[in-house]
């Protein structure tokens, strides 16, 4: 299955501002791309429109997966599709539990099933199911949840948006893990992998999932693409602002 | 012990009968009437009253009318909560040359877990419905009870007047979940109110979803003895045109006396006012908390919260919070994001939003509110 997602001259607004301008990215099926660059930049707002939360305004430019126009599609068509995201902070839905939502995800009762309820499990979220959802987690515990969510709905596009962000040092072990058994589909098979489009700040994450390429996002464009060590290397140094002029000047180290 | 009762014979003695049209209508309401799990049926159809035998010990059902001729000792409860001079309604249903509605009493000590059933009823098109309950919960005695009050479908213009006197004994415990399906064109005009006694314990539950016309109701709960207990959870979906005004006030006389008054409503473009009215007396504790939901067309609805809390004791510990809002947009998104439709996404954010604290309503009731978003859509769309 062709899921590859490209991004063609991407322009989006929210509200009046216009926060993403002439994006352009490949990501070929199989492929797991990092999205780096400094806070403001529009990497959520890249990661949202590609979800389609209507509050993104695409205003020039098309999204395209596995081949398809999904530019005008809504949020539950492109989720259908098989493209999910884990967002940094989910909103609290007050009286509605975790168990409904697995529930409804796998279509009945999702503890019923050994292999929801072992991921359940894995993700320490047993005692949260009778909670109302995202209500007073911790960091670490809603990246838990956010990623329970996309392994049992085993999609074929993951987005994750910061997923070592507000996870402490005990945590972010498992947090890892379970990223990393999220991209690999078949251990016997490492190549074969799951497409996906990670942001990360301090690059932890790639301790856990072989990046293929990073894209620095820069004043609401993307300003270079390359290795992503050798760039988080170099902005931990010098910037990212000197990090893509570097790149631009093919003088990098 | 408690002494042991056995099963009551009463004046009708034979099951109750309703058309199969009467029967769907009253499920609607939570009224099942050939359910095997309910102690008894009291149905009102318009001014015809059905008392069924009561398959448990410690539980009387008799026509009020009846039951005042035979006891002559309820003319200490009867009208003693509610003042016949009240106001019109009552007044009304006093002038009644003899009083519809039901008697219903448990005995000391008797624990009726299986729930009794209510059916006020309003079949012909343009009727008026004057109803006076009386319960009774003695000392120790529990109940569970549903009262399902229903239109036909046909009924476009009706009055219902009821008043409900409840007396919870001391170290009883009475549940009242009240289910509301008017139609439109049905002015509403309960007047409730209950006495509990030490140690007693009264939960009312109030749901109304379908479009209503007009309702007005603030039930008064006294709770006289020290450590009585009292909640009251109501849920609401306010129909375009509809007016639903509820309330609740709840004086806590007792020492050590706690109530709650829990409201959720969401209007699709019905006029809704939710109250609760929580008065310190002694040392006590009451927390009264509303919150609404606007939906459906700008301007088409409206709601407003008024919590109220009073003290007249120092150690009365006493607090309310109120919010009105819409639908959040974010909360659509993150749920379609996980393959839900929007339809599907609202409506699980309004089942959790009508749900959220408010605890133990029960199978029947929750079914219920497990299908709000059908017509809140509806009424939406």
């Amino acid at each position: 299955m062709d899921t590859t997602l490209e991004v063609r001259h991407l322009s989006v607004k929210v509200g009046n501002d216009l926060l993403l301008n002439d994006v352009n990215m490949l990501i070929p099926s199989g492929e797991v791309h990092a999205l780096l660059g400094p806070n403001g930049s529009g990497k959520t707002t890249l990661l949202m429109t590609i979800m389609g939360y209507p509050s993104y305004n695409v205003v020039e430019g098309q999204i395209l997966f596995g081949g398809q126009d999904i530019t005008h599609l809504d949020s539950t068509e492109r989720a259908r599709l098989g493209i999910r995201i884990s967002q940094q902070r989910p909103p609290t839905i007050a009286g509605v539990k975790q168990r409904q939502l697995l529930d409804y995800m796998v279509g009945g009762d999702a503890m019923a099933k050994p292999e929801v309820a072992r991921l359940v499990e894995m993700t320490g979220m047993t005692s949260f199911l009778d909670r109302d959802l995202n209500a007073g987690l911790s960091g670490g515990e809603i990246k838990r949840s956010e990623l329970l969510h996309l392994l049992v709905a085993d999609p074929s596009f993951v987005m994750l948006d910061e997923p070592e962000s507000g996870v402490d040092v005990g945590s972010m072990k498992i947090v890892g893990q379970l990223i990393n058994k999220l991209f690999t589909r078949d251990t016997e098979h490492p190549a074969l992998r799951r497409t996906g489009l990670v942001i990360t700040h301090t690059g932890q994450i790639l301790d856990y999932i072989e990046a293929d390429k990073g894209h620095v996002m820069l004043g609401t464009t993307i300003a270079c693409s390359g290795n992503p060590r050798i760039i988080l290397a170099e902005a931990g140094e010098s910037g990212y602002e000197a990090c893509v002029r570097c790149l631009a000047e093919g003088a990098c180290r | 012990m408690s002494t042991t009762y056995k099963a009551e014979t009463n004046v009708t003695g034979s099951p109750v009968q309703v058309t199969p049209e009467e029967a769907r209508e009253l499920e609607q309401v939570g009224v099942v009437v050939d359910s095997q799990e309910r102690s008894g049926t009291y149905i009102l159809n318009d001014d015809h009253s059905q008392c069924s035998p009561i398959v448990v010990g410690g539980l009387e059902l008799l026509p009020i009318a009846y039951a005042l001729k035979k006891y002559d000792w309820l003319s200490e409860y009867f009208w003693q909560l509610v003042s016949p001079d009240k106001d019109e309604i009552t007044r009304e249903i006093a002038a009644q040359p003899e009083p519809q509605g039901f008697f219903l009493r448990v005995r000391k000590g008797s624990k009726i877990t299986m729930p009794f059933q209510a059916a006020l009823h309003m079949t012909s098109p343009d009727s008026t419905q004057a109803v006076h309950n009386l319960v009774i919960v003695e000392e120790d005695g529990e109940l569970n009870f549903i009262t399902g009050c229903v239109s036909g479908h046909h009924v476009h213009r009706g009055l219902h007047l009821a008043v409900t006197e409840t007396f919870v004994g001391r170290s009883a415990t009475v549940t009242n979940s009240m289910v509301h399906n008017w139609g439109p064109g049905i002015k509403v005009r309960p007047r409730a109110a209950t006495l509990v006694e030490e140690n007693g314990t009264f939960v009312s539950n109030y749901v109304s979803l379908e479009p209503a016309g007009d309702i007005q109701m603030d039930p008064l709960t006294i709770l006289k003895g020290d450590n009585a207990t009292a909640r009251f959870y109501t849920v609401i979906l306010g129909s375009a045109d509809s007016l639903i005004d509820t309330g609740g006030t709840i004086l806590l006389q007792g020492k050590n006396t706690s109530a709650e008054v829990v409201q959720r409503a969401v209007s699709v473009g019905g006029h809704m006012i939710q109250r609760g009215l929580i008065v310190g007396e002694n040392a006590s504790k009451g927390h009264v908390d509303c919150s609404g939901m606007l939906m459906g067309k700008a301007g088409a609805g409206s709601i407003k919260a008024v919590p109220g809390i009073e003290s007249k004791h120092a150690d009365a510990q006493l607090s309310h919070e109120a919010s009105i809002g819409k639908i959040a947009q974010e909360q659509i998104s993150y749920l379609q994001a996980h393959g839900m439709d929007e339809a599907e996404a609202v409506s699980m954010i309004l089942r959790g939003f009508l749900t959220q604290g408010v605890v133990g309503l029960g199978e029947d009731l929750d079914a219920r509110i497990r299908d709000i978003t059908d017509l809140a859509l509806q009424a939406e769309g």
